[in-house]
């Protein structure tokens, strides 16, 4: 590969002069003349039955000009994927507070909250269930009767077809099952030296995005809807529109110009949401914005599923890791969602980036009446790495070694195989991230003096590490492409489209980046566009940490065509062969000292009708995944990294002060320097955040904390510095040897902090945040149940506890 | 009720019901949107102006409380040219933004703290930004985007270039 121009090199984020100046447009910010502001009525109550629900009286209350219940739309507004359990207004049932169930547009807010008032509303309390364990158990109220009777009825002997995994096929509340499967771990255990045996948990998490869900609906002249929207993934938000609307062809989904931030979490409440605002567009004839307070986005968005975990892993004595055994329960809330998938890749992922000799890991999704849960950075992995980097360590400390040489001795290299049968062999580096981490964070040193600090030392330092892998973009959920489109624009620019967004991230520079490189031109030569569903591809959803492996990909191949217009362009003007014309930056040579510049060969273009445009389609090799055997290849390669952090814990209150946090990942190629570091930085204190405070309150299903001063997240005041560094082990079908790095950033931060917790005071803490409470007496007094690990611990924790 | 300030340096007249919130009166009467709404609770800081040179939550203002007195907002920190000034060129430069929602607020927060602190030190930097929340950056650009204008300020190199 020839030297790089502009990927790689400081570059600054293309749409950051309007953030900065405060003139970029959110969806927040759109107001079009004659708008009508909508409200949503929500369920006061986690399980009922509507008995009654009347919306006649709130359009006679003056202002109201539209009301809409799940009558209005096509199948109640029955919608849903991977399973179709969802409603973007409740039918027959409430199954969460905060569920939706009628909503009204008037012209006023007062108007709006009048209209609501006026609704006739009866519900017929259900008991209710928000342990995953009880809403398993015979005789717990059943969420989901429709399901459980079809699932009651379908035939249970034979093999599980794969294709099955996207239908329920669980039990009662048990929506899906998901399982890793090699050899007999059970067995291996019996014959390990070392074997550990440990709860953990992890609680709901809230993403905590600073713009709330919200969408404007306008009606247009053919009786259709456009909807400016702030959501990750238009397409769906699309097709879901068209499905419960019932208006094919009629309906357009334009993204704003701006999100304020998603991190997973601006999808299905989003698409409710769009629903919720076209349908009372439609009703009403006006455009109608629907937004969401802080208090009811917190309430009635989905979160990160909490997940209780039960691990045993074995290992020689010298510290080998031999079997794994690991059965998990996912609180799957009100809805699938994407549980299902979030599960799926916690399966994946559940034993870390280790060779075993056998592993099994079980992971149960399961209805209750606690919100609902879906996406959030991480997707499942944040979860499972929360508890099985801390094992790791246990098992380290019983086996008397360092939990770096630990992690050293039995990491995954090139030429490995997973514990599921996929050979790793290409872009592995995780033996250089924890070996780069090491020195960086001066790790020897600190954890010797460290591990000598007096017993009676009541301010006290640790330092902790954790490793790990995550899977690139969708792996085997489903088709994984992207088709971009790049063409002249005005200015002389090049337009580059997508159907992915840019919510934070950074991905609209990234493209631009790649269509600099390829073209050889200046980043200023192109512009980024907003998606809008009538105009671009669809891309599949924006999700995943996908952008840049699969919408870099469509943008290098769109911009390998374009440039061949460009010199076939140029030759044309130069009268010489295409071979004959050689590219310097904006002008084109040609032989004799003929030379075209770029704004030349535009001009010339136009007049002569040559579509300076191109596009392209790249799809990621395909794979296979047995959800029925738990075997396959579920992701073509894996992100790797190692976080190392460092704290200072006070004894005497609790109080955890995270010093520094060294990161360093294998990325595959850094594409946008500052970009990535973001995601870095960013995601880590999303990390330290679910580490030490973030915990969404759920008492009887009632969240207790739904704003920002009771649910607390990281402050620049609880930042350590973090020290970034990336290792490049080239991704062979990554634009430029990329891989993926939003999700990833976070999935080690927060057992690299509870590891250092532990090596500052002997305190393991299995259940996260690890908050002042639990780092103080070692539990949380707000726990219903105690925190000691009910399935059995391992002898030396058993003390301690 | 008739509501007379000085916005931005300019003087301002807007008639809104006596209950609304600054943070309304901006972006729904005169289509300042940059100052953004996060929590209306005084939490996220997504709505910080500037009133009488210092930092409030203009979600925590009534409207008659800004009589007679001087507001400047996001729309109201600019560069000698209308683009955007040093502090806001080293945000660009250090990478202090991600989706851009807390920026407006953020811009607002290390404006009155660099007119506080000629040297702010950087616990001083974190302190003055503690009440404002970002979930994209982990806010270590932003800190390093204040110390580079400083720096620059003070006619010293800074860190040149882009992060």
């Amino acid at each position: 590969m020839s030297e790089l121009k502009s990927l790689g090199k400081p570059t600054r984020r293309v749409d950051a002069l309007e953030k900065v100046l405060g003139t970029a447009r959110y969806t927040h910010d759109l107001k079009i003349p004659g708008m009508l502001v909508a409200k949503v009525l929500r369920s006061p109550v986690p399980h009922a039955e509507i008995v009654k629900l009347d919306v006649t009286p709130a359009l006679k209350v003056p202002g109201v000009v539209a009301a809409i219940t799940s009558e209005d739309f096509v199948d109640h507004s029955n919608w849903g994927f991977p399973v179709k359990d969802d409603y973007m207004l409740a039918y027959k049932k409430v199954r969460y507070v905060g569920d939706p169930i009628a909503a009204v547009a008037a012209e006023t807010e007062d108007a709006a909250e009048a209209g609501l008032r006026a609704i006739v509303l009866e519900l017929k309390e259900l008991p209710a269930v928000f342990d995953v364990h009880e809403a398993l158990q015979p005789g717990a109220p059943i969420l989901h009767e429709e399901l459980a009777k079809a699932e009651a009825e379908e035939p249970t002997s034979g093999e599980l077809e794969d294709a099955e995994f996207i239908e329920v096929h669980g039990k009662g509340n048990l929506s899906e099952t998901l399982i890793v499967r090699q050899g007999d771990p059970l067995a291996k255990l019996a014959e390990c030296d070392v074997v550990l045996d440990a709860a953990y948990s992890v609680p709901h998490q809230e993403h905590a995005y600073l713009e709330t869900e919200a969408a404007l609906a306008v009606p247009t002249a053919d009786g259709g809807v456009t909807v400016y929207v702030g959501d990750q993934s238009p397409f769906i938000t699309l097709s879901n529109l068209v499905m419960t609307l019932g208006m094919p062809g009629k309906v357009r989904v334009i993204q704003s110009p701006h999100i304020g931030g998603a991190f997973g979490g601006k999808s299905d409440m989003v698409y409710e949401t769009a629903a919720q605002a076209a349908m009372l567009a439609i009703k009403s004839g006006r455009p109608v914005k629907l937004v969401t307070s802080r208090e009811e986005s917190m309430v009635a968005s989905y979160k990160r599923d909490a997940m209780e975990m039960h691990y045993r892993l074995g290992a020689t004595k010298d510290g080998r890791l031999r079997a794994a055994k690991i059965e998990c329960w996912a609180d799957s809330g009100a809805y699938a969602s994407m549980t299902p998938f979030t599960s799926w890749r916690a399966t994946i992922h559940a034993m870390g980036p280790y060779r075993y000799e056998d592993c099994h890991v079980d992971i149960s999704c399961v209805y209750t009446n606690n919100g609902y849960s879906g996406a959030f950075r991480g997707f499942g992995n944040t979860e499972v790495t929360a508890a099985s980097e801390q094992a790791i360590d246990e098992l380290a400390e019983m086996c008397g070694m360092d939990p770096m040489d630990f992690r050293l001795k039995n990491c995954v290299e090139l030429g490995d195989t997973l514990p599921f049968g996929q050979k790793l062999e290409y872009s592995v580096g995780l033996k250089q991230c924890l070996e780069r981490v090491r020195k960086i964070s001066d790790w020897d040193r600190k954890r010797a003096e460290y591990s000598r600090q007096p017993a009676n030392q009541e301010v006290r330092r640790g330092i902790g590490v954790a490793s790990f892998f995550h899977g690139i973009s969708l792996g085997a959920e489903g088709l994984d492409f992207a088709e971009h489109t790049i063409r002249l624009g005005e200015g002389n620019k090049f337009e580059i489209l997508t159907g992915l967004t840019d919510y934070g991230q950074g991905s609209r520079t990234v493209f631009c980046l790649i269509a600099a490189e390829v073209l050889g031109l200046p980043v200023e030569r192109f512009q980024w566009m907003p998606c809008d569903t009538d105009v671009v591809h669809e891309c599949g959803p924006t999700v995943a940490s996908r952008s840049t492996i699969l919408g870099g990909n469509a943008t290098r191949l769109a911009a390998m065509r374009l440039l061949t217009q460009l010199y076939e362009t140029a030759a044309m003007m130069m009268g010489c062969m295409v071979p004959e014309v050689r590219q310097e930056g904006e002008v084109f040579h040609g032989p004799g000292g003929r030379r075209v510049s770029l704004d030349e060969i535009i001009t010339y273009a136009r007049t002569h009708h040559i579509p300076l445009s191109a596009k392209a389609r790249w799809e990621m090799p395909r794979i296979h995944w047995s959800f029925a055997q738990g075997r396959g290849v579920p992701y073509v390669a894996y992100h790797f990294g190692a976080q190392v952090a460092e704290v200072e814990v006070d004894r005497r209150t609790g109080v955890t002060k995270v010093l520094n946090i060294y990161a360093v990942h294998d990325v595959g190629k850094v594409v946008f320097p500052q970009g990535i570091r973001g995601q870095i930085i960013g995601g880590i204190s999303q990390g330290l955040g679910y580490a030490l405070m973030e915990r969404v309150e759920f008492d009887k299903g009632y969240i207790q904390n739904p704003n920002f001063d009771t649910y607390l997240i990281p402050t620049a005041a609880d930042m350590p510095i973090v020290t970034v560094e990336f290792v490049e082990s080239e991704l062979p079908f990554g634009p430029f040897g990329a891989k993926n790095v939003a999700e990833p950033s976070m999935v080690p931060t927060a057992p690299a902090i509870l590891n250092a917790i532990y090596h500052a005071t002997g305190r393991r803490i299995r259940h996260l945040p690890a908050n002042l409470e639990r780092v103080l007496l070692g539990y949380d007094l707000k726990d219903t149940v105690t925190t000691v690990c009910q399935i059995g611990v391992c002898e030396r924790a058993k003390c301690e506890l | 009720m008739e509501i007379r300030f000085t916005l931005n340096g300019k003087p301002t007249v807007v008639d809104v019901p006596p209950d609304t919130t600054l943070l309304h009166l901006l972006r729904d009467y005169l289509d300042l949107t940059g100052t953004k709404c996060g929590c209306e609770i005084g939490e996220c800081g997504a709505c910080s102006v500037i009133l009488d040179g210092e930092v409030v939550n203009s979600c925590l203002v009534l409207a008659p409380q800004v009589e007679g007195r001087q507001v400047i907002t996001i729309e109201g920190i600019r560069g000698p040219d209308g683009g955007p000034n040093d502090l806001q060129e080293a945000f660009i430069e250090a990478g202090a933004i991600q989706c851009g929602f807390c920026t407006p607020g953020m811009v607002v927060a290390a404006t009155v703290l660099l007119r506080k602190h000629g040297y702010p030190t950087r616990e001083q930097i974190v302190e003055g930004i503690s009440g404002n929340l970002c979930r994209c950056t982990g806010y270590q650009q932003i800190v390093e985007a204040i110390q580079m204008t400083v720096l620059r300020r003070a006619g010293l190199p800074g860190k040149e270039g882009l992060a």
